[in-house]
């Protein structure tokens, strides 16, 4: 079986998804606008998914897998920070349209735990629950939007008081938007935060879902 | 300047020499970027691949040593099965690497909480086989190894689009495959169909049965791959090694150009070009024919060019063949696939292989001060040789086509780092594996599990590694080297058994092998025990005289010198205090 032009299908069948997820909440898809950072909660490789996502939607960011609330705050190019040993940057953004300094207006952050992630980048979960709470106070404080996705799924989600939980924990209640597939939501717990916090929630399928999504808050 | 400062100021300066050396090392062992996991997934494992007439009893080889350090090293044996019409089976995420408390129960029957959220239709009949990480061995004689060798970072796809992990695939090749093709057709078409990724990415797979052996490289096709994409959820390709010729995977993919119209020697998923197309990597304007390892799992830099980070490829070849005299600096992505043995291998030699250090070698990890005084060659890891310290075991498959597969197969396995550890056989007619081998982990010794048996003489032997390991070595003469040889008369009696009733012949074998890890598991507690005595206080007691007398393990002049060369350079002013015998 073969279908050609599959992903334009998919991109609007996914498209329809958040309508119909936002219209259950009685929200539509916020507005954020560039320039953008990417960045992680636990260090898992979720957030490379989330660059591959950008780069499908044809969005130019700024990614660090560590960024402190100073580095966040310096705006594009991090306050030209380079990549070092467990520190990893990529700057994409247009900075002729965006120069370096000028602030943030999103920052998307893909939650996943991973101890392997964390000790690569020399962090324990302590101290990336941590800075992750510094990284959303200067958010809030500097009226970052905040759009915090989950796309690991079920068998990624761990049990209360997991690594991966407490990283839902030290991100999504600050989030502006939260985006997740299904099944990273089958328990509901998304959902509850949305209703709580009264922050939109969207539902994907897959991540090639998120590629919509994406374009309509950033750009 | 005396004749005498003249050696000592030499010394000095090798030291220096070698001190920079090691810094520029370690500058090496630590890019940034994205490379730094790449890299990371590519110091684990090594699969070495022997063809039935490069052997040097016919039988086709292929090992995996399993090295990782901090996971599930517990083994299993599913018994073979037949299934109702309608029936599925329940797929499920493995991870390679996650471990559970034992206080929470085993891997294998924890795992089977992470369910991949689909199952696929059964088969009629499952076959039976052996497995830990990865299935190894079914009853048909189809063998598996592995190694990691990563691929683009676009590839990786950890989504749950991606319902195949690596050791999901092979499971389901023991259960459903009679041939290595059909293990390759099977765990090809499954990951095409359900997405492959999750928790792995570049792989790569021996695949083997009594007559062929294939070196199998799957990765997965991006995270943005979707099964209702009506695309293959995978990218993979599979070279036969020609029957006469050895070939090895050190955490590297080894497939460059293909010819799909060789069917005896390639197969592939569709995929195969168009997706190094479609992601960039490859672009047929360019003139040169496409390579599957410079599209999708590129790597640069030699054995020399790395100090020795990624010399394991060139030290295989080298020691299998070295009338060839390949070279140390060739780039390994233009090394060869595989290569005529100078002599045909036979099981002890790959076993030798399996624990093959470098010596000899310009990556010798013991050359100059770097072992010590008792040449141990765990002080010193930037050489990343093929016998790992890390490694939570290793196996050596061995499918012989002269038997009925129940006996032809035999997997062995050894625990732990492969030079302080012994091989056991397990035939693929065995169908019980020791308890002892389904119990225990990283972080909580325990005597009942085998494992830790072999850890714990290891232990013991980097205490006066030069002198302890020839203890070790002695063992192994008696242990290995002796089942060795009582296979062919074990297999005559399997066979005598099997002509007249298999069942029997299963039984049989399941006694030789459950007996004989027996022995050697008890034999590796007690040699732990007595390297404890031997080598307590880093004196040589000897249990037998139960003399007063005791030898220290006799420490080099080459190592005294050092020791002052090293002091003459860190603190200079303090060297009269020192030649004043002060303390």
């Amino acid at each position: 079986m073969k279908h050609p032009s599959g992903i334009p299908i998919l991109a609007a069948c996914a498209a329809l998804l958040i309508i119909g997820a936002g219209a259950a909440f009685g929200q539509t898809v916020p507005k954020a606008g560039l320039p953008v950072l990417t960045t992680s909660a636990g260090q898992s490789t979720d957030v490379e998914t989330l660059n591959i996502v950008m780069e499908e939607a044809g969005i130019k960011y700024d990614y660090c897998d560590v960024p402190t609330a100073e580095m966040l705050t310096a705006g594009v190019a991090l306050g030209g920070r380079q990549s070092g040993p467990g520190f990893h940057v990529e700057i994409t953004t247009d900075t002729a349209k965006f120069p370096a300094g000028t602030p943030y207006k999103a920052v998307l952050i893909a939650i996943g735990a991973s101890l392997k992630g964390m000790g690569a980048s020399g962090l324990t979960l302590d101290s990336e629950e941590a800075r992750l709470k510094k990284l959303c106070e200067i958010c809030k404080q500097k009226k970052i939007f905040i759009m915090a996705v989950h796309i690991g799924g079920e068998s990624k989600r761990g049990a209360a008081g997991s690594d991966n939980e407490r990283m839902i924990d030290a991100v999504a209640p600050y989030a502006d938007f939260l985006v997740v597939t299904k099944d990273s939501n089958k328990d509901g717990r998304f959902t509850k935060i949305s209703k709580a916090r009264n922050i939109p929630l969207a539902e994907i399928e897959y991540a090639l879902g998120l590629v919509d999504i994406v374009k309509q808050v950033l750009l | 300047m005396t004749r005498r400062k003249i050696p000592a100021l030499a010394g000095i300066l090798i030291l220096f020499v070698f001190l920079a050396g090691a810094l520029v090392g370690q500058k090496s062992e630590a890019p940034a970027g994205a490379a730094d996991d790449l890299i990371a997934s590519r110091e684990a494992c090594t699969s070495i691949l022997v063809g039935k007439n490069a052997s040097a009893d016919g039988s086709v080889m292929a090992t995996h040593t399993c090295d990782c350090g901090v996971c599930d090293w517990t083994w299993r044996h599913v018994p073979p099965a037949d299934h109702k019409p309608g029936s599925v089976r329940r797929i499920l995420h493995i991870s390679q690497y996650v471990t559970w408390p034992p206080s929470q129960g085993l891997k294998w029957d924890l795992v089977k909480k992470d369910y991949a959220g689909f199952d696929i239709p059964e088969v009629p009949h499952t076959y039976g086989y052996h497995h830990a990480m990865f299935g190894y061995m079914n009853d048909q004689q189809v063998a598996i190894g592995e190694s990691s060798i990563g691929c683009q970072p676009k590839m990786r796809n950890s989504t749950p689009s991606a319902g195949m992990d690596l050791t999901a695939l092979t499971l389901l090749a023991m259960e459903r495959a009679k041939t290595a093709r059909e293990a390759i057709q099977v765990m090809g078409s499954l990951a095409e169909k359900y997405g492959y990724g999750f928790h792995d990415d570049g792989e790569m797979l021996a695949v083997a049965d009594p007559n062929e052996v294939w070196l199998f490289e799957i990765m997965p096709v991006g995270p943005l791959w979707t099964p209702k994409s009506g695309k293959p959820g995978a990218v993979w390709c599979a070279e036969r090694v020609p029957d006469d010729q050895v070939s090895v995977c050190p955490n590297e993919s080894r497939i460059g150009e293909i010819d799909l119209a060789d069917k005896d020697f390639f197969m592939a998923s569709p995929n195969v070009v168009s997706q190094a197309v479609d992601m960039g990597f490859y672009d047929p304007k360019s003139g040169q024919p496409f390579s599957w390892k410079k599209a999708y799992s590129p790597r640069e830099g030699s054995a020399v060019s790395t100090n020795g980070r990624i010399q394991r490829l060139w030290r295989f070849f080298d020691i299998v063949a070295p009338s060839l005299r390949l070279k140390a600096e060739t780039a390994n992505m233009d090394l060869p696939f595989s290569v005529k043995p100078d002599r045909k291998i036979s099981l002890k030699d790959v076993m030798d292989m399996t624990r093959d250090r470098s010596y000899g070698t310009p990556f010798d990890p013991v050359q100059g001060i770097r072992g010590g005084p008792f040449k141990n060659p765990n002080y010193y890891r930037q050489t990343r040789v093929i016998d790992n310290a890390l490694a939570e075991y290793t196996t050596i498959t061995q499918c012989r086509a002269s038997l009925p597969a129940q006996i032809g197969g035999i997997v062995w396995i050894s625990f732990g780092t492969q030079d302080t550890a012994c091989y056991m056989p397990f035939y693929a007619g065995a169908t019980e594996m020791p308890k002892s081998f389904a119990v225990g982990d990283h972080w909580t010794f325990n005597r009942d599990s085998a494992r830790w048996a072999f850890d714990y003489t290891d232990f013991h032997v980097q205490v006066a590694y030069s002198a302890a390991i020839k203890d070790v070595q002695a063992a192994q003469t008696i242990y290995e080297d002796g089942a060795i040889a009582r296979i062919p008369e074990i297999d005559k009696q399997a066979l005598a058994l099997h002509a007249k009733n298999p069942a029997a012949a299963a039984r049989f074998l399941t006694g030789f092998c459950l007996n004989n890890a027996r022995t050697v598991v008890d034999a590796w507690w007690k040699l732990g025990d007595d390297l404890l005595v031997k080598y307590n206080h880093l004196l040589l007691y000897d249990a037998e005289k139960r003399g007063q007398q005791r030898n220290q393990p006799a420490a080099p002049e080459w190592w005294k010198k050092a020791v002052r060369i090293f002091d003459i350079l860190m603190e200079p002013d303090k060297q009269e205090t020192r030649q004043g015998g002060r303390p």
